[in-house]
């Protein structure tokens, strides 16, 4: 059994600085990692990632995080990720890493994603150059994403993001913002490398769970959906 | 001013003051009514401030709730 804890959208700052590590003590006896998908900070300074890194560090499992739009909105994501990495936390950004849990190789790839919305229903590559540009960013991510969830050698695959890979886990947020909310273009290579479980945050108004076009897993992991400081998913061990 | 242009107009001052953007906004019965969950109790206040001032002359009712944190009773087996 791989025990995956997973919160999102944390959005520490000064005033809840020390609030959320003692919440997190029993973590160690009840999951083998955990996943952190993004907002971690309310504004995206490097003093709002010195105070979520000490939150997270030395938690005693391994932790894995990703940024959410939050730690991008003072400009300074990459001090705020390696912040994060001195500390021992580590960030992916369409990216991958493998652990070992109890003799299974477990793999999570993962990064912020971007928005775009669902097939059928989204923005499409064409037209201005900023509709491009907003189309681009997630379409560049789902590469560099789906290449990190094909090289995961192992025996289990976890995908982490941000922004949501399917529109299951957003209801309860206004129709007219999911494209803001995630993309189905985050779902492909979720489907492709047939992974066990995508979890994601982001949605605070969403629904904790749902599945991706493919039939994975999906969890819906905001602090506001969950509504505990962190769920716990237990998968079978291969 | 029009309803519509009103909760357009508070949520954009909420996200620029208080950068919560997880709060939905509507204006009922001519009162502007704030729903959502934050992280503190400052933030209620915070985000209440920043209705306030945009929505002047509307009724502000703020139902914006701090999320419970408790660590969870037990997972979730998927198969
Ligand atoms: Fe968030
Ligand atoms: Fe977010």
């Amino acid at each position: 059994m791989i025990r995956i804890a997973a919160a999102g959208d944390v959005h520490l700052g000064r005033e809840t600085a020390g609030t959320y590590r003692p919440r997190l003590e029993g973590l160690p006896d009840r999951a083998d990692v955990f996943l952190v998908a993004g907002d971690l900070t309310r504004h995206g300074t490097p003093e709002e990632g010195r105070i979520v890194a000490a939150e997270l560090r030395d938690l005693g499992l391994p932790v894995i995080a990703v940024l959410g739009n939050h730690d991008h909105q003072s400009g300074a994501q990459d001090e705020v990720a390696a912040i994060l990495a001195d500390a021992g936390i580590m960030v992916l950004e369409g990216t991958g890493t493998v652990l070992d849990v109890a003799g299974t190789r477990l793999g999570v790839a993962g990064g912020k994603g971007f928005g775009g919305g669902f097939a059928g229903r989204c923005a499409s590559d064409f037209g201005e150059r900023e509709m491009k540009d907003f189309v681009g960013v997630t379409k560049r991510f789902a590469a560099r994403f789906g290449a990190a969830l094909d090289a995961l050698d192992c025996d289990v695959k976890v995908a982490l993001t941000h922004y949501s890979p399917s529109a299951d886990t957003l209801e309860g947020e206004p129709l007219e913002i999911y494209p803001f909310l995630g993309s189905y273009l985050i779902a492909e290579p979720v489907d492709a490398a047939g992974a066990a479980l995508a979890v994601h945050g982001h949605a605070h108004a969403g629904t904790e769970k749902g599945a991706t076009p493919g039939g994975v897993r999906v969890r819906n992991v905001a602090l506001p959906v969950i509504k505990q400081a962190y769920a716990v998913y237990e998968l079978a061990a291969v | 001013m029009t309803d519509e242009y009103v909760a357009a107009h508070v949520q954009e001052a909420i996200a620029a003051g208080t950068h919560e953007l997880g709060v939905r906004v509507d204006v009922r019965g001519g009162v502007v009514v704030l729903r959502g969950q934050v992280a503190a109790a400052g933030r209620c206040a915070e985000i209440e401030a920043a209705a306030r001032a945009a929505a002047e002359g509307f009724q502000v009712r703020n139902e914006v709730s701090v999320v419970p944190l408790e660590e969870p009773a037990g997972g979730e087996t998927l198969r």
